[in-house]
């Protein structure tokens, strides 16, 4: 493990891997501090520069915008009770009223102190997790693979909430019918490219991510520009922070939050399809909880400990989902699916193989995580001020710029119009599904997972002469296909229990 | 509610699923591989099986009943950028990047309220040279920058 750390810090450390850390942390910071613009967008946008650098400096500056929109989305949920994720909107529930008190530069402070520690702790954690779960995962087969990937995306359809699985499931079925378009890979032949030679390579992911999230969160803008009024409520935010000191009684009261939510956050974000909005909100609750009556009552009106859980979360998680992503090749969230694409790219195929094939992306992605957290805090939160006037630029200004950069970094990768012309098709139907409530992250993950899908059960099939057999003979595939089922069946199996239980609590009041 | 926004999202993506399993009926296979296990065809009909599905799960039990307020929503303008976007696919090529990309910035600026010309100009064209000079030089990516008549003839 020392090696690997030395050959992590050895590639990290460089001069052009440094700025470009440094760079990724800033960029990311200025657009997740945009309300609407997220993490994936914020990578999407970063892909078109990546995929001309190496595989190692690419995804350390993927990496490094990654942490960086989190930062600034807790930054936007802070001033101006906008998030620009759902992963820190559980952030606003107290940094927002601290903002209001005319505390604003502290709760910065608290909300940068504990992303570093719930970061740093994670990545150690990662440390120690990924080589032993990529050791134990050489052992997995095109079955188990091909396992693997329906409870990957079972599961991010299984966390969408009440009502939504059906939507989320159906949306990760459309991905996946998208990424079956152009030439199939085994037989050579054309498929759903409707006589178009354009389509004959397939789909470019990079156009189907540009156009879902970063022209349709553009194009939501547009459709529902913000009144005057809340213009003005950003400019002043953006204008009067306040002090970002924070003193020894605050220091005191989130050192134990902050233990507690790393683990909690790195343990959820390990998990296929969790992600960091159910550790920030599972961490805020389990705080509230701990808090005992007197401080949890706290909670909701500007916390130290409420603001503090969230933001520990939802860092740690988004740490941890790099393990399913750099140990099995399987992508736990949206944000880590769009990385998978840009490995690809790279004709790097992440998985078990890559800790030891490319033993120098795979620790520099994890060094860099630590180098990445120092470089937020030591330089981000002191321009925090800065980078705040950012929610000051007129939106007639921003938009069609971001409509600007997202064209052109598909178009910078192509030089074919085509592109330009199928990602206004795309984004039209985003911006009709999104108006309509369907998410789009698990499209996202069908489209990665498709292809990688098809290939395994192809692979499986072959090895075990045409014989579906596999899928209940193999233990391992078994297991996993069983996890899978209980992700599909229990969200309806305790919604069915609950009703019932509803049902005889109400016959029972009644009778009394 | 018989409109709900789950209901007419579940019919829409029904029409696509349907449109798309009847597609993949025109996916050609060779004889040989019409017996086989695992073919071009099996996953696309199995997706299409499924979208059918859960389309349908999604329009008979759709888990909210809101319904779709169209009222609020800027959408002729809306309308108007995508067919910027797509003109601006048009023209990159013909009148090249800096022209193209700085009259799609300056309509894009002045559709969402920006009326000072100068500023239209000021803010779009150093920004739209400054970034082909970063593209071109620092990147080494080549994006051809003037119209075609105003090249050189070589």
């Amino acid at each position: 493990m020392l090696e690997g750390i030395l050959i992590g810090l050895s590639t990290a450390l460089t001069v052009g891997n440094l700025f470009f850390v440094l760079m990724g942390c800033l960029v990311g910071t200025f657009i997740g501090m945009l309300p609407g613009l997220g993490p994936m967008s914020a990578i999407a946008l970063m892909i078109p520069i990546a995929a001309s650098l190496d595989p190692s400096a690419g995804i350390i500056l993927m990496a490094a915008v990654y942490y960086g929109a989190i930062f600034g989305g807790s930054t936007s949920s802070i001033l101006i009770n906008a998030p620009g994720v759902a992963s820190t909107v559980a952030t606003s529930c107290d940094g927002f009223p601290m903002a209001k008190q005319g505390k604003a530069g502290k709760a910065l402070a608290i909300a940068a102190y504990s992303s570093f520690s719930g970061g740093v702790i994670a990545a150690l954690f990662l440390l120690i997790a990924a080589p032993f779960l990529a050791g134990v995962s050489l052992a997995f087969q095109s079955t188990d693979y091909f396992a693997l990937m329906v409870l990957g995306l079972i599961a991010v359809s299984a966390f969408a909430g009440k009502g939504d699985m059906a939507k989320a499931l159906l949306m990760t079925v459309v991905g996946l019918m998208l990424s079956t378009v152009g030439t199939d890979q085994t037989q050579g032949v054309p498929r759903f490219t409707l006589g178009m030679i354009d389509l004959i390579d397939g789909i470019s992911f990079l156009l189907l991510v540009m156009a879902t999230f970063a022209l349709s969160e553009a194009l939501m803008a547009i459709l529902k520009p913000k009144d005057d009024a809340e213009r003005l409520k950003e400019k002043e935010a953006s204008e009067n922070l306040g002090s970002m000191a924070i003193g020894k009684h605050e220091v005191k009261e989130m050192a134990p939050v902050i233990g507690r939510s790393s683990i909690l956050g790195f343990l959820i974000g390990v998990l296929p399809g969790a992600g960091a909005t159910i550790a920030s909100f599972l961490a805020y609750g389990t705080e509230q909880r701990l808090a005992g009556p007197k401080k949890g009552a706290e909670f909701g009106k500007g916390s130290v400990r409420g603001l503090s859980a969230p933001e520990t979360a939802n860092n740690a998680a988004a740490t941890g989902s790099f393990v399913p992503l750099l140990t099995l090749g399987i992508p736990g969230s949206g944000t880590t699916a769009i990385m998978l694409g840009a490995l690809i790219g790279y004709g790097i195929q992440p998985g078990p193989r890559l800790y030891i094939d490319q033993p120098e992306v795979f620790w520099s992605v994890i060094v860099s995580m630590w180098i990445g957290n120092i470089v937020l805090l030591i330089l981000n939160l002191p321009l925090i001020p800065y980078i705040a006037r950012v929610l000051a630029i007129p939106s007639r200004f921003l938009l069609p710029l971001i409509l600007f950069f997202s064209l052109i970094g598909v178009y910078f990768v192509s030089f074919n119009t085509f592109d330009i012309q199928l990602m206004v098709i795309f984004a039209v139907a985003a911006v009709v599904l999104r108006f309509l409530d369907f998410p789009m992250a698990p499209m996202i993950l069908g489209f990665i997972l498709g292809g990688m899908m098809e290939e395994n059960l192809r692979r499986a099939l072959l090895i075990n002469n045409d014989s579906w057999s596999f899928l209940w003979e193999r233990p391992l595939t078994l297991s996993i296909l069983l996890i899978a089922a209980v992700c599909l069946v229990l969200p309806f199996a305790t919604a069915q229990i609950k009703r019932l239980k509803d049902s005889v609590y109400g016959r029972t009041r009644e009778g009394d | 509610m018989l409109l709900s926004k789950d209901r007419i999202g579940g019919v829409l993506l029904l029409l696509f699923c349907v449109t798309y399993g009847l597609l993949s009926q025109n996916i050609r296979l060779l004889p040989f591989q019409e017996n086989v296990a695992f073919h071009a065809r099996t996953m696309p009909e199995v997706l299409a099986v499924l979208g059918i599905g859960l389309s349908l799960i999604v329009i008979l039990f759709p888990g909210a009943a809101a319904r779709p307020e169209l009222r609020g929503y800027q959408w002729a303008k809306c309308a108007l950028f995508l067919v910027l976007m797509s003109g601006y696919g048009l023209t990159i090529r013909p009148l090249g990047f800096i022209l193209s990309t700085s009259l799609f910035l300056m309509i894009g600026f002045a559709l969402l309220g920006e009326r000072r010309p100068l500023t239209l100009v000021l803010v779009a064209v150093p920004l739209v040279v400054a970034f082909w000079v970063l593209m071109t030089q620092g990147l080494d990516v080549f994006i051809e920058p003037l119209p075609g008549f105003l090249k050189a003839e070589g």
